[in-house]
């Protein structure tokens, strides 16, 4: 049998950070995730790196915990990070005596809040509403890649030794006399089920942690909380811009690269599988962030998407936007179960906190003295600008920052020798992102690629202005070739799977130039490369039943 | 101001093939367009209807749909004119309406059309012993191995082989299968005789990216003669070559023709008049013109084309002419959950409804412009995509447009 010290479950930011953090201090770890990494809330969120700013008033504890870990993100995390710096604005519609209550509050928990005049906040950002804005602040907010910062945190904790299962669920728990002896697992593509043996489990399963917990017989007050974002096609602020009111829906603007991400709802789901989104979920976000933006709807939305914050529920707690962001470590000894333990709650800036909170305690049982050293070492060595000016020569410019932060230092040197050496592989897989074929056949080799969509998530294909469109055909047939040969050879499946990911977060932003970009999208697939099969579907005569209606009303008699 | 009979608005496949059909029947013709069509992005093959008799199959449509307003005659009509223009411009189809011809696609499935380009006939594909599917080295998009392993799942007993040539394509940038089609015209020989080293026999296929010039045959004919194995070329990702040599060839022979071409001619209104249409203005970069004829053919294309826009849920419009749109109502019927559904999408649905005579009507059935017809993508009432009848419905109801 398979056998470690500890077992995380659970390969979101918590997860990953307590793998990291447990390697590091020289604890034998292996992560087992049950699908591909980051597929929770570590990466259906708006990426802000939080300042604090927005839980000055209601939760100043979270505030603290945010600066501080906001200031160490920073240090360690320098590549995944866009010091983009926030901004808090009032609205006329806003309560005028909350805005003394917050400034009082970023003072007293350590946020540096710098009162600016309209003009000037106008100047930084120019789409702002003139008519509604009454005042506003600068925060160090900042925007975080939660992709690329999970990548980090697995390459830091493989080199301290630390292991890692995707597409592995756990299923079950051994064990004898109230003491965990191991955790039954099954792999999601071939069926196979086993058991690894450890002495400690951790269940950092987020939304899922409720479940995970049932497994073992106890009980874990976790709500998922269903949050929905959208994704618009351009840089629309310079800033983060958060509205200077109680923090509710669609009030925060967070900027990445060439997008802007607005968010988020709020909303309790009974599962944390549910990442559906609607038409009527973008509509009221549009409505709420048009208050600060009045001209949001002229921009084009590339996607919706949403993700489930895993609340923690004390029992008799509150729920939805009045739950506390602050998390919660449940020894589970507690509940007659020794080694199995729950970490829940927080958020995505607090993750390193949790993690180092939560191996302290297991350490301790592990009578391991070593200390936490999280918050000083860097998750990954930065590529050399030697390194990057030489890979200059080879591919646009514009991506080798990327493509040298995504793959860190020893893939990137490999991808650069290849395109130096293969001239061919330089070719782009993604125009939109500047992805090459380099780049995309590297990741399809990486043990945790079995699908086109985890080379996406690594890579970046098909995530930006033509949503797979052209990378689709062309990630199948590279990873048709490269890929794990057990899902790989059926490259019309995972290229049909891809553009249905794709699609999931298309169809509730079905309007404006998105339907254009859909119809070029079918247009390719179906009519140019007939994906769908002419025999299963052949279009009977009676398949378009439904007539359409014009906008006064009826179908036409 | 100019004066024709019939001004078309819309470079795409319907706008040709409409100012083909009037000028052809002795009208004075004004072509607008603005951009350039959805040619490039097509595979080149003209669908009628996913099914194995698609003239059967128009004929027992419901009363709502396109072809029902067109009407069979006009269909087989079109094709027939359709493949004359072609074949004068030196861009053979094949085909007829009551049949289907595969092509080879780019991932390796085969998709059935009506008319296809002779140069992408594979109807004989079934007969051959052996099959090369050939690669073009720094060629982008094009995957030989995905192509065979897809193809051997329609014909399993066949060989393939893969093979990839060099014909010094390598540049500073990447290569698609318009540049490498580009770069061949005129230069041909280097792939004759890199094909020729495969040593495919007489009883042997050749499948390649659709590399063979940008204009009619001239470089499939320059090729197909030293090679004893047929060729046959895929469809690609845009831009496609068999697209755009379709709007070459339908480019010169309106030119020919003594059609007016006023290109990037954005029509931003119409002069009306009651229920005629007089004229329509023009917006260019320097000022508004007006263009007046007798007829107006609309043939500005769907949601692709900017010829129907969306800005707000459940709104969409017509921009010159402000026609009534028809579109499913509600976020259920609006689109599927699936991309690649089994039934049609509702938004691609979305349209302008006509008479039989395809001028544009309002929910009460009553005509909005008399000498206005409507044509192509335009219309709704029907998915062109999923049914596979986006090509069949632009050359049909602009050829009966155009002979009103």
């Amino acid at each position: 049998m398979e056998k470690t010290t500890v077992v995380v479950i659970g390969g979101g930011a918590t997860g990953l950070g307590i793998l990291r953090d447990l390697s590091m201090r020289g604890v034998k770890a292996l992560l087992v995730e049950k699908n591909d990494l980051v597929n929770g809330a570590s990466s259906r969120y708006h990426g802000l790196l939080h300042s604090g700013g927005r839980y000055a008033v209601k939760d100043q504890e979270a505030a603290r915990e945010c600066i501080i870990e906001n200031q160490i993100m920073r240090k360690i995390g320098k590549s995944c990070v866009e010091p983009c710096g926030g901004m808090f604005t009032r609205l006329d519609i806003d309560d005028e005596a909350y805005e003394e209550l917050w400034v009082k509050g970023c003072a007293d928990s350590g946020i540096e809040a710098t009162p600016i005049t309209l003009d000037e906040a106008f100047k930084l950002e120019p789409r702002l509403s003139r008519k509604h804005v009454k005042s506003a602040y600068l925060v160090p907010d900042a925007a975080v890649d939660g992709f690329r910062m999970s990548w980090q945190l697995i390459d830091s904790s493989k080199r301290y030794g630390g292991q890692l299962k995707t597409y592995t669920e756990v299923i079950g728990f051994d064990t004898v006399n109230g003491e965990l002896r191991g955790v039954k697992v099954r792999n999601q593509f071939t069926g196979e089920e086993y058991e690894i043996g450890c002495d400690i489990a951790v269940n950092a399963a987020g939304g899922w942690a409720g479940f995970v917990g049932k497994l073992a017989g106890v009980e874990i007050g976790v709500q998922p909380d269903k949050g929905t974002l959208i994704a618009f096609n351009q840089r629309i602020v310079n800033h983060v811009v958060n509205r200077l009111h109680k923090s509710s829906d669609g009030d925060i603007f967070v900027p990445h690269g060439s997008i802007t991400i607005l968010g988020t709802s709020s909303m309790s789901v009974p599962d944390p599988e549910d990442t559906s989104t609607s038409r009527a979920e973008v509509e009221s976000l549009l409505k709420i962030g048009e208050e600060t933006f009045e001209d949001l709807r002229d921009f084009r939305i590339l996607r919706t998407f949403a993700g489930s914050r895993p609340l923690y529920i004390p029992p008799g707690g509150a729920v939805g936007r009045s739950a506390s962001r602050g998390f919660a470590i449940v020894d589970h000894e507690q509940d007659g179960l020794k080694g199995l333990f729950t970490i829940v709650g927080g958020k995505f800036t607090t993750y390193r906190l949790m993690a180092e909170k939560m191996c302290n305690q297991i350490c301790a049982k592990l009578n391991n003295t070593t200390p936490c050293r999280t918050a000083d070492e860097p998750l990954v060595e930065e590529v050399s600008d030697e390194d990057k000016n030489h890979a200059k020569k080879f591919f646009p410019s514009y991506g080798v920052n990327l493509a040298a932060t995504r793959l860190g230092v020893d893939r990137f040197k490999r991808v650069v020798e290849r395109l130096e050496s293969d001239p061919e592989s330089r070719e782009l897989v993604c125009e939109c992102e500047n992805v090459t074929r380099a780049e995309v056949e590297e990741i399809c080799k990486d043990d945790t690629s079995f699908i086109v969509n985890d080379v996406r998530r690594r890579t970046r294909i098909g995530m930006g202005t033509c949503q797979g469109n052209f990378c689709a055909l062309r990630a199948a047939a590279v990873f048709a070739d490269m890929g794990v040969e057990s899902t790989a050879k059926d490259s019309l499946t995972r290229m049909k799977e891809f553009l249905q990911g794709r699609w999931k977060g298309i169809r509730p932003v079905l309007l404006g130039r998105t339907l254009r970009e859909t119809e070029m999208t079918r247009s390719i697939y179906e009519l140019s490369m007939a994906v769908r099969s002419y025999n299963d579907t052949e279009s009977t005569p009676n398949s378009s039943l439904l007539i359409p209606n014009s906008k006064t009303g009826g179908a036409p008699q | 101001m100019k004066i024709s009979d019939v001004i078309v608005i819309g470079g795409g496949l319907a706008g040709f093939m409409a100012a083909a059909v009037a000028v052809d029947r002795g009208q004075k013709v004004s072509l607008l367009t603005y951009g350039s069509g959805s040619l490039p992005l097509a595979s080149g093959a003209i669908d009628f209807f996913n099914a194995k008799a698609p003239d059967v199959a128009i004929k027992n449509l419901p009363a709502h749909h396109p072809y029902k307003k067109i009407g069979l005659k006009a269909c087989d009509a079109a094709a027939k004119f359709f493949c004359d223009v072609t074949a004068k411009a030196d861009l053979p189809y094949n085909g007829r309406l009551s049949a289907q011809i595969p092509i080879v696609t780019a991932v390796g499935t085969l998709k059935y059309s009506c008319l296809v380009p002779e140069s992408m006939n594979a109807s004989n594909l079934a007969a051959k012993k052996k099959i090369f599917v050939v690669e073009i080295k720094g060629l982008k998009d094009f995957y030989a191995s995905m192509i065979a392993d897809n193809l051997k799942k329609y014909f399993p007993d066949k060989t393939f082989s893969v093979a990839k040539l060099d014909l010094n394509l390598l540049g500073g940038r990447d290569i698609t299968c318009m540049d490498a089609a580009q770069n061949l015209t005129g230069n041909e020989q280097i792939l004759a005789d890199g094909l020729k080293t495969l040593d495919a026999g007489n009883d042997d296929a050749i499948i390649i990216p659709p590399i063979l010039g940008l204009d009619g045959n001239t470089s499939r004919a320059a090729i197909k003669s030293q090679l004893r194995a047929e060729i046959f070329e895929t469809t690609c990702l845009p831009p496609s070559p068999p697209g755009i040599r379709l709007q070459r060839a339908f480019m010169n022979y309106l030119q020919k023709s003594g059609v007016r071409i006023f290109e990037n001619s954005k029509v931003i209104r119409g002069v009306i008049d009651g229920k005629k249409i007089t004229g329509v203005v023009v917006e260019n970069a320097v000022r508004e013109k007006i263009f007046r004829a007798r007829k107006i053919i609309l043939a500005t294309g769907g949601f692709y084309s900017g010829g129907i826009t969306m800005r707000d849920f459940d709104n969409p419009q017509e921009p010159i002419f402000d026609i009534p749109v028809f579109f499913p109502t509600g976020a259920e019927n609006w689109s599927n959950q699936q991309l690649f559904s089994d039934k049609p999408q509702g938004f691609s649905m979305t349209g302008i409804f006509t008479n039989e005579n395809l001028n544009p009507i309002d929910e009460r059935g009553e005509i909005l412009f008399e000498n206005l017809h409507v044509v192509g993508a335009n219309l709704g009432g029907c998915d062109k995509i999923f049914e596979r009848s986006a090509g069949g419905i632009a050359i049909s109801s602009a050829y009966k447009g155009a002979i009103l």
